[in-house]
Parts: structure tokens; sequence; C-alpha cells
């Protein structure tokens, strides 16, 4: 059982993958990281029903030096630190010569030095009995993508930090996950594609069930791996 | 309790490296955190003090905080010889029983840190046999060993601190140089028994570069746990 960490948890797939677990039983209790208190705390109330001891975390990703204190808040707190969900992303979608400085950093901020802070600072807890993370990219880390120059890099940086750290965190039993979802009906998907009808596309709740399915403590065999989630969806 | 003593004030010269090898990276890793790592998870060794040159205890202190290492670290200067960098640490020891290991061995398990204190016998070290023939020589033969009456001295080793303490304390007195400890604990304490329990063939010493090289497979076989 034990603590998990869920970044992004508001809405899309880091809020449809906080209620499919706590369905699930997987673990005793939550950590619900996001930048909405309103939109937590609709996670968190969709989640108590099924017995989730749940705790709220606001906190914007783009400040990724607050990450060190909130793990060891929950650490201290919620009885250590077994899972790791990084679910939070962002994306400004442009091409090359009108992305500026600012805009190239704050996704990176969000989609790669937020998981980094994330992971370096929970592995310093979960290392004495493993554990899992779980590091949620993009299909659009694997191909060539103009227009999205920045999402699409900092989802290949998490794709090969996932990778990495698979090895790496192998000796202390800490299993590293990594799923690239294509196209799923989210607000971040929304800004990719705005003329797209988001009901024809792959739904988060969807991609949480592979989640859940990666996160269930019998898993064992399928980290290490880009795992790529699309939908075959019904004509 | 216990005092790990962990010897690292190695200069790397065989190694041909600026760096000593216990700060080299194997497997990711500078080599010295490999055993500090699983030493934090061992209850019944309750601090550590480490023997290095003064100029790297900062940039280790930075390295027990990044790795979240908790147990209580000290630092003694590194002596001339090996036998003074242990009489140096043990200067800071004041547990009963002493544990005395080499960060450049770092395939050591916790398990085998486990059966070294489990031990019943306070004195202990590891052991294996010797794979190979050795006789006594220079440039010519000058004698045969036997080699089943032989022993490949491993680290880590235990000791109940007060004997070890006078045993170096003798070996000052008398000029005598040891190049490992139990070795000394017998020569002046020979009535006292010091068990050797069966080595392990992945506790090899990082010398050379060949040994990194080497080690980056034992590492993997040994303690990646995904196969």
């Amino acid at each position: 059982m034990g603590t998990c960490i869920i970044t992004g948890s508001g809405s899309g797939i880091g809020k449809a993958t906080a209620i499919k677990l706590a369905q699930c039983h997987y673990f005793d209790s939550y950590a619900l990281v996001g930048r909405n208190d309103a939109d937590l705390q609709a996670t968190m109330d969709k989640m108590v029903p099924y017995g989730a001891e749940v705790k709220l975390f606001n906190i914007d990703l783009a400040y990724p030096e607050r990450i060190p204190e909130l793990v060891a808040s929950v650490n201290d707190t919620m009885g250590g630190i077994d899972c790791l969900l990084n679910i939070a992303g962002y994306t400004d979608p442009k091409s090359l010569l009108t992305t500026t400085l600012d805009s190239f950093d704050l996704t990176y901020r969000v989609n790669v030095y937020a998981p980094f802070m994330f992971m370096r600072e929970s592995v310093k807890y979960m290392r004495q009995k493993g554990g899992k993370i779980l590091n949620v990219a993009s299909t659009a880390g694997m191909t060539p993508r103009p227009g999205w120059l920045s999402y699409a890099s900092s989802k290949a940086a998490l794709i090969s930090m996932s990778e990495t750290l698979t090895a790496e965190l192998s000796e202390y039993g800490i299993m590293v996950y990594c799923v690239s979802p294509g196209r799923c009906a989210t607000k971040l998907r929304k800004r990719l594609a705005p003329d797209e009808d988001p009901t024809t596309i792959m739904q988060p709740e969807e991609v949480a069930e592979v989640i859940c399915n990666l996160v269930n403590p019998n898993e064992c065999c399928l980290d290490g791996q880009n795992i790529v989630i699309r939908k075959v969806m019904k004509k | 309790m216990y005092t790990l003593i962990l010897l690292s004030g190695g200069t790397g010269t065989r190694m041909h490296n600026a760096v000593p090898k216990q700060y080299m990276l194997l497997a990711g890793k500078p080599v010295i955190m490999h055993i500090l790592e699983r030493v934090d998870q061992i209850d019944r060794i309750a601090e550590v003090v480490v023997v290095c040159a003064n100029e790297y205890v900062s940039s280790i202190e930075l390295m027990l905080n990044q790795y979240g290492v908790r147990k209580k670290v000290m630092f003694a200067p590194a002596g001339d010889t090996r036998q003074a960098s242990v009489k140096s640490g043990l200067s800071l020891v004041k547990t009963d029983d002493v544990v005395i290991h080499e960060a450049a061995r770092p395939f050591v398990k916790v398990e085998d840190f486990d059966r070294l204190l489990d031990e019943k016998e306070r004195n202990a070290i590891f052991g294996t046999s010797i794979p190979f023939t050795v006789v006594r020589g220079h440039a010519q033969v000058e004698g045969l060993l036997t080699r089943s009456e032989l022993v490949n001295v491993q680290l880590p080793q235990k000791f109940e601190t007060r004997l070890l303490k006078e045993a170096h304390e003798q070996a000052s007195k008398e000029g005598v140089e040891f190049t490992e400890d139990a070795g000394m604990v017998f020569k002046y304490f020979p009535e006292t028994t010091i068990a050797i329990c069966p080595g392990m063939d992945y506790d090899i010493k990082l010398t050379t570069r060949i040994d990194m090289l080497a080690g980056e497979q034992i590492y993997d076989d040994v303690f990646r746990r995904r196969k």
C-alpha cells in the first residue's frame, strides 16, 4: 500500500489516474500536486468515497526549486513515498523562429526539470525500500512534430531520462516506467490541436487504465521501456 | 554496536587518473557512495569514520547529503600508510567493536555485512581460497607455499576495538608495518580466535583501469535487479 505522489492531478490524465487508483485501492494515501485548488479539491472529492487518504499540494511546477520541500513534507507527514507519477505537462506550440527563450524555458521547467526534481528528491526516501516511478511522456517525443519544438523535445528528454534511471535505480528496487500517450482528450491536447473533436480521440480514463495496470504492485516486467498508448478507434 | 572505519585515502596512482578510484563513477555513482549507501541500511553500525585526505571531506559531505545518507559520518585524516590510516580512524571510535572496510571494495552487499556481524566470534574476516599456485621468491624461486594452507584475505573485517587499538600501539612501538589488520591482531594476540567467514568472489578491490571495466560487469551481475 503506502503513499503515491501524482503531479498534474487537477485535470486530464492526472485526475483520471488519481481517481482510478483510489478505486483500485493500490495505495493508502495520495499526495495530489497541482496549481488550482478547486481542481485538486474536485479530484479529491471523487477519491475520498473509496477510502483514500488525500492531501493537496498547490505548487506551480514552473518553479521546480520548491519541489524538495514539498517532497520532504509528503515523506514526513504521509509515512514515506512508495510511488511517484509525473503526469503534469505544459505546451506552447510554436515553430522554431517564433519560439522565445522564455517559452522554451517554461516548457522545460514543467516537463523536464520538475520531473527531474520530483524523482531526485523522492528517490532519497524511496531507495531504502524500493518503489515505482512513472513518467508520462508523449508520442510527440518519438517522431518529428514541426511546430511543437519545445514540447516534443522535452518529452524526448523525459523518455531518455526514464530509460537511464531504470538502470541507475535498479539496485534500489525502484522501477521506472514511461508511457507515451498518443492523441488524448486533455486541455493540453486542445492547445496542440484546437480544431480536433475531443470525442473522437482517446480519453484520459483510458490512459489512466494503462497507468494503473503498470502501477499495480504485481506488475514487474514492463519498466524501462517507452510504452506507447494509442487507442484503436471504432469506425 | 559497531563503528565502520572506511578507508578512503588512496591516491589513485595505479589507476593513472587524477581522481582517486574511490571517487570515480561506477555504474553512474561515485565508488565510495556504494558502500556508504548500503551501510546506511545497517542499524548495527552506529556510525562511520571515513579516513581520507582533508581535500575530499567537503565533497564527501556534499555526496552524503545528495544521496540522503542519514547515518552519522565523521572524518579522520589519512596517514602515509594503510596502517597509519586505520590508526587515525580508530582514534574516533567509541563503540566496543569496529568494522574495517575500504571504499575501493564497493561490491559488498548488506547481507555480507550482516553475515560478518552475525559471526559469533568478535574478531572475524572474510577469506576465499586462492585459485592459483604461488611460490616464495623474487628474481628466482626460493621456496614453496602450500596453496591449501593459504587464504585470500578480504574486507570487511571486524574486531574488538580495544584489541585492535592495542595491536596498533604495539606495532607503532616496534615500527612494524602490516598490510592488513587480521595479521596484526594475530601477531600480538595469537591466543585470540579470528574467524574466517566464507568470502565473496565479487568482493574485488578496484585498483587498475581493468578493475573498473570488470567492476561494471560485476555491478550488473550482483546488484542490478532488472535482469
